[in-house]
């Protein structure tokens, strides 16, 4: 990645060594945070095609991995914020399995749309703070790091998303 | 007894406060008990939030490979957009003849203009196919006639247009749940 770009094939085995090497990663990344399949496939391109379209910028080819997450990272948030329509479930499709009753597929539906109520409470920056520390564990310095903002404001986008949620299933419960 | 605010105990419930704030809160819920019922509260909504972790089983090799492909056309576009439009500061007429260049343009607009100001014959403009959105849908007309793609009185829809004349429209139905993307292409 942070060779000198060269025309022809090279470059080409170079591009899709870099998306071979961090799409998975990246798609569920982008997955946790907008919580639908065909988004996430289309924002993982998008993140890509930006990534590769600007590689000038990384300096240091070792923070790849991490430069990458970030301009993901942003990129869904961009997304969400733009993006007024309800994200849906898909998980009677796509989480189908030999090994699960009809019954439990329905009862994890379910449960992941209650999930996904919650989150259309935030705003996408506390959603996506929410989701780093809380799903995915990272510590907040790394949140910070990807959300290109200080520890402090990190954990309040986190206090204010568990407070937002707390509320939300305080009133579902009731 | 002073309580600490809400903020810090949803801090403190996924241990994320300093290490002398913690100590602090830690001294507070070791006598209070309706903050650590309170942070118990915030506890129970960490417990239930990695339902949201789990990740389809999907064809990962195939994914791969259209993300791949569309990256590589995404790529090529950007590269055709940059080749068809040069940086303006390589341009030797910036140099030379500022003036003369932007006195041209000026020229060239007011002419622009005045011919796309002249009133058009009606056979004229029905040339093409013309995509619009209406409160029911797209529809399409061509050489006199519509074609409609209604939206099934879904009032929330929805649209978009790409530079190739193609109309999207997107819905979820109130009733159903059920989501229609609807794209019409014209060529």
């Amino acid at each position: 990645m942070s060779d000198v770009i060269e025309p022809g094939l090279e470059l080409l085995e170079r591009q899709n060594r870099f998306v071979s090497e961090h799409f998975r990663r990246i798609f569920v990344q982008i997955y946790h945070l907008v919580q639908n399949v065909a988004d996430a496939q289309d924002l993982t391109q998008e993140a890509f095609i930006k990534a590769l379209q600007h590689q000038e910028q990384l300096k240091d080819g070792q923070k790849a991995a991490q430069w990458l997450s970030r301009i993901a990272t942003n990129t869904a948030i961009d997304f969400l914020r733009r993006s007024s329509r309800a994200t849906f479930s898909e998980l009677e499709d796509a989480f189908e399995s030999g090994s699960e009753t009809p019954e439990q597929i329905l009862l994890r539906s379910e449960h992941r749309e209650y999930l996904e109520d919650g989150l259309r409470l935030l705003s996408p920056r506390e959603r996506a703070a929410l989701i780093m520390r809380d799903v995915e564990g990272l510590p907040a310095e790394e949140v910070a790091q990807r959300l290109n903002c200080s520890k402090a404001t990190v954990r309040s986008h986190i206090a204010n998303g568990r407070t937002k949620f707390r509320r939300y299933m305080e009133k579902r419960k009731r | 007894m002073r309580h600490p605010n809400q903020a810090t105990l949803a801090l403190h419930a996924g241990g994320d406060l300093g290490p002398f704030a913690r100590w602090l809160t830690s001294r507070h819920l070791a006598r209070c008990e309706s903050c650590r019922e309170e942070v118990a509260a915030f506890d129970e909504v960490r417990q239930s939030l990695p339902g949201l972790a789990e990740v389809p089983d999907l064809p990962w090799n195939r994914l791969a490979a259209e993300i791949k492909a569309n990256v590589r056309l995404g790529l090529a576009a950007g590269e055709c957009v940059r080749s068809v439009d040069p940086p303006l500061r390589q341009s030797g007429l910036i140099h030379g003849g500022r003036a003369a260049v932007a006195f041209a343009c000026a020229a060239v607009l007011v002419v622009t203009g005045m011919v796309l100001e002249r009133p058009l014959p009606p056979a004229a403009r029905e040339e093409g196919p013309l995509v619009q959105n209406t409160p029911y849908g797209i529809e399409v007309r061509a050489g006199g006639q519509t074609l409609g793609l209604t939206n099934n009185g879904v009032q929330r829809v929805t649209y978009s247009l790409d530079a190739q004349g193609s109309m999207g429209a997107r819905y979820v139905d109130p009733e159903t749940g059920a989501v229609t993307i609807n794209t019409v292409y014209v060529q």
